[in-house]
């Protein structure tokens, strides 16, 4: 689906993400706000947005196996800084709330849609009818060879089509009682026939997509730009500082998740998280908020215990988005020796 | 949905919608997750690594992006109602109807979260306006508002997925402290179980309730039969700290006043006088009618301590029609006839009585007393008695403003004296919980069942809950002391939960009441 240009492999290595804004600037990454919260659905985009180096937390209910914790799909949620500075660095666009729109029926897109399943029904019936018909194939050429069949195919072939056990031991057994080598080919062809004519695909053995992500046109990314809206968060200095210090990190080519269970803001990683343990615990703080000696020894004791670094961080207070400096300072738990 | 007819540029550009040819393949999907491998602790650029790196990162895109493809048969079809904030069933519900779901006006409902949750394990298929919703849509349309947001289901959805049982909390569910006590019937009055006795019609008669007029027979004990709208608001309900019958009925006593103005005696029973706050929302579980007995006055006639002249008129409307009004009831007839009967005494009672006089002593016998002349003289004797008592005690400690807190002539326990010099007084949580007035930052939303108890689960009847749920987040406030008076009180005798959400992580943090030992064995 993606267009060659956009399928470039890239490294582990710390990659300046800045640089890849110029290269891919053709497509434009959709987040939609549910409340205040920072969603995305489309796999493409969460693609995309990993190999920017913006990881994010997926908390939807895994396609596969919805009944489990330990791992999620989509939508993926992201990190209110993440979100801002994508839509800094012009790669993805917020896209407003469409849900309140469209108060009344829409008869032609009803009838789009129930001509389309009408059409997938017949589709899925013929695929069935071929499915059976080449099982039903390899059953007789497997006795036309002498090989006994097995309970394996009775099994096999109750799975993938929709008769009952019993029509198909009444149909084998049919078969396995056919008449001499000579006709076996006329008897094949008989066979055939009476399993096309007395074949039925009942409507509620077709399959049906539940869609994740919503279809429409937001997902072009011309549409996108062109409805794209402001980054809608307040910035207080408390989240501002957490955004330089955030830029600043995956400026250096780390990858950051939230850390609220590590007590801090941020963990670092230096590389992608599916793969490495993070280094550090970031905690932002202000440049001239003064922090109490027991909060230093909490985070200091908690940083000890799993194994990781605390920075303490802070932005230089000047208001210019480049050119000001994150200071960070490291604890680090020493002996006296 | 399928816009298979629409021009190729906006279908082909990031469509997830599969062809027919993937759906029919999709039936023989694999259903396992593959199993995350060890992690590295540093990045060498090794060929080895990268290699690693794009095998996990593969196998995570092809997990995510997958799409649920389910039988047409195994989904249950819904739709959504949006000025009521429900999903209606249009097809039997499944298994999961034994433990999520309502009934209301006949039909099987769902609350949006858990229509939404059903929908992301693939047994719901959900529509509005005749075309099938996304789970995307899902999610825009139904957790936007501060009641349910996407961490509400977060938390929700967390809970459902480890196999606990979740529903939505309804404060007047919870029994009071009095009722507890009395161990009433709980009545669990969620709205689509048919009534055993009395009434006979469907539920639809919920949102129209019955007039059943106070004249109607209030025993407890029918409680779970009367479906009645009224809702009382748990902050109404006197503070029952002290749970002690007597003081309820001093309570009372001291109220008669109020009863003669106008009709506010009526408000325990009275449907106008308390119009629950959430008797209107369709899908809400009916509450039983509670009772405030601070302000039910019941004339004790044989009290001692107060002797009313008499009794206010009742309420006509208390009264058979035909009466009217009555005067105020003279009680002092009433009060003569009282206590006329002779108490006969067994004999054993009789010589109870002989020997408890033996050492009573009559003040009058007393030849000290018989000696003096007037009253001056009496009081110097009393003074003398005195005096002769606290021989043991010097004047200059116990006859000033401020005395010993002990006497060690008089007899006490060790924890007794401890509890005299004590500085710090221990307390409990609920202490005072009762009095605090709701907030709307912070709400119980959740009732949370254990997973083993789902094969007996009836909704009808649920049980106690195994905890409640309150959701906030790390970016908000630290609940404080009264926060959790307020939640702990509302919650009754189960414990809260507190889940914070973090970005997609949920801890939860529970408070317990704790009391420190005293040692009284020196």
């Amino acid at each position: 689906m993606d267009s060659p240009e956009q399928k470039i492999t890239k490294t582990v290595s710390r990659v300046d993400a800045s640089k890849e804004s110029m290269a891919n600037s053709r497509q434009v990454i959709g987040i939609n706000f549910c409340g205040p919260t920072p969603l995305m659905w489309r796999a493409d985009d969460l693609k995309s947005v990993r190999e920017l180096g913006i990881i994010g937390t997926l908390v939807g209910s895994l396609a596969r196996q919805p009944r489990q914790n330990t791992r999620l799909g989509r939508p993926l949620e992201l990190l209110p800084e993440e979100g801002r500075l994508l839509a800094d660095m012009g790669r993805a666009a917020v896209i407003p709330d469409s849900t309140n729109e469209d108060p009344e029926v829409n008869p032609e897109q009803v009838e789009q849609y129930h001509a389309g399943l009408e059409n997938s029904f017949q589709e899925q019936g013929a695929l069935a009818l071929e499915d059976r018909k080449a099982t039903l194939m390899r059953v007789m050429t497997k006795k036309h060879n002498g090989k006994e069949t097995s309970s394996l195919t009775y099994r096999h072939l109750c799975e993938t089509s929709e008769l009952s056990v019993l029509a198909l031991t009444a149909l084998c057994f049919l078969l396995e009682n056919s008449g001499s080598q000579e006709d076996s080919d006329g008897a094949v062809r008989d066979r055939l026939e009476a399993l096309a004519h007395g074949f039925s695909f009942p409507r509620p053995a077709m399959a049906v997509q539940l869609c994740t992500a919503r279809a429409g046109l937001s997902h072009c990314p011309e549409v996108r730009r062109f409805l794209a809206a402001d980054w809608p968060i307040p910035r207080d200095e408390r989240s501002e500082t957490r955004f330089r210090v955030f830029r600043d990190l995956r400026r250096q080519g780390f990858y950051l998740t939230s850390a609220g269970k590590f007590g801090g803001d941020y963990l670092v990683y230096p590389g992608d998280p599916l793969r490495f343990h993070a280094y550090f615990i970031v905690v932002c703080i202000s440049m001239d908020e003064s922090m109490p000696l027991c909060d230093v020894l909490a985070i200091a004791r908690l940083g000890s215990n799993v194994k990781k670094t605390v920075l303490l961080c802070s932005s230089g207070g000047s208001q210019e988005d480049d050119g000001e400096e994150v200071v960070y300072t490291s604890l680090q738990w020493s002996g006296m020796v | 949905m399928a816009d298979q007819n629409k021009t190729s540029a906006k279908v082909e550009f990031g469509n997830e919608l599969l062809n027919p040819s993937e759906l029919f393949e999709a039936r023989t999907r694999s259903h396992k997750i593959p199993v995350r491998g060890q992690k590295d602790f540093i990045p060498t650029g090794s060929d080895q690594q990268k290699d690693r790196l794009q095998q996990s990162l593969d196998e995570h895109w092809n997990l995510v992006s997958e799409e649920r493809v389910e039988r047409l048969g195994n989904l249950v079809k819904a739709v959504w109602i949006p000025s009521d904030m429900i999903v209606e069933l249009q097809s039997p519900a499944g298994k999961f109807w034994q433990t999520m779901g309502f009934s209301a006006h006949g039909k099987q409902c769902l609350h949006p979260e858990e229509a939404l949750y059903l929908m992301e394990c693939g047994n719901l298929q959900l529509f509005y306006q005749d075309l099938p919703l996304s789970i995307q849509e899902g999610y825009e349309r139904f957790l936007y508002s501060k009641t349910m947001s996407v961490q509400h289901y977060q938390v929700f959805g967390h809970l459902k997925r480890l196999g606990y049982v979740v529903n939505r909390f309804d404060p007047s569910s919870v029994p009071s402290q009095y009722e507890r006590q009395l161990n009433l019937p709980q009545s669990q009055d969620r709205s689509g179980r048919l009534p055993k006795r009395k009434r006979s019609h469907s539920p639809t008669s919920r949102h129209t309730g019955t007039q059943e007029g106070p004249t109607s027979k209030r025993m407890e004990e029918e409680k779970d039969c009367n479906r009645e709208e009224e809702d009382k608001n748990p902050d109404s309900l006197p503070d029952l700290s002290a749970p002690d019958i007597d003081e309820i009925q001093t309570a009372s006593h001291v109220d008669p006043t109020t009863s003669t103005k106008g009709g506010q005696g009526r408000s325990w029973w009275s449907k106008e006088g308390s119009p629950g706050p959430d008797s209107e929302l369709p899908g809400h579980p009916q509450s039983s009618p509670r009772w405030d007995f601070s302000s039910i006055p019941f004339p004790d006639l044989g009290s001692r301590s107060w002797l009313p002249s008499s009794l206010t008129s009742p309420d006509p409307c208390l009264l058979p029609g035909a009466v009217g009004s009555v005067g105020a009831c003279d009680v002092a007839p009433w009060l003569q006839r009282l206590n006329l009967r002779e108490v006969r005494m067994s004999r054993r009672e009789c010589e109870r009585e002989r020997d408890r006089d033996r050492y009573r002593r009559d003040i009058n016998q007393d030849r000290e007393v018989r000696r003096c002349r007037n009253w001056a003289e009496y009081q110097e004797l009393q003074g003398r008695r005195i005096q002769r008592s606290r021989r043991d005690r010097p004047t200059h400690l116990w006859e000033r403003p401020v005395t010993p807190l002990h006497d060690p002539a008089q007899v006490t326990s060790t924890g007794e004296l401890l509890d005299k010099i004590s500085v710090i007084k221990s307390t409990r949580l609920l202490e005072g919980a009762s009095s605090l007035k709701g907030s709307e930052e912070w709400r119980i939303c959740f009732n949370i069942y254990q997973p083993d108890t789902v094969a007996e689960f009836k909704k009808s009847a649920p049980g106690k809950p195994y905890s409640r749920m309150c959701v906030c987040s790390f970016d908000g406030p630290v609940p404080d002391l009264w926060t959790l008076k307020l939640l702990a009180f509302q919650s009754g005798d189960v414990p809260v939960t507190y889940a914070v959400v973090d970005h997609g992580d949920i801890s939860f943090y529970s408070f317990k009441d704790f009391q420190i030992p005293t040692d009284t064995s020196f």
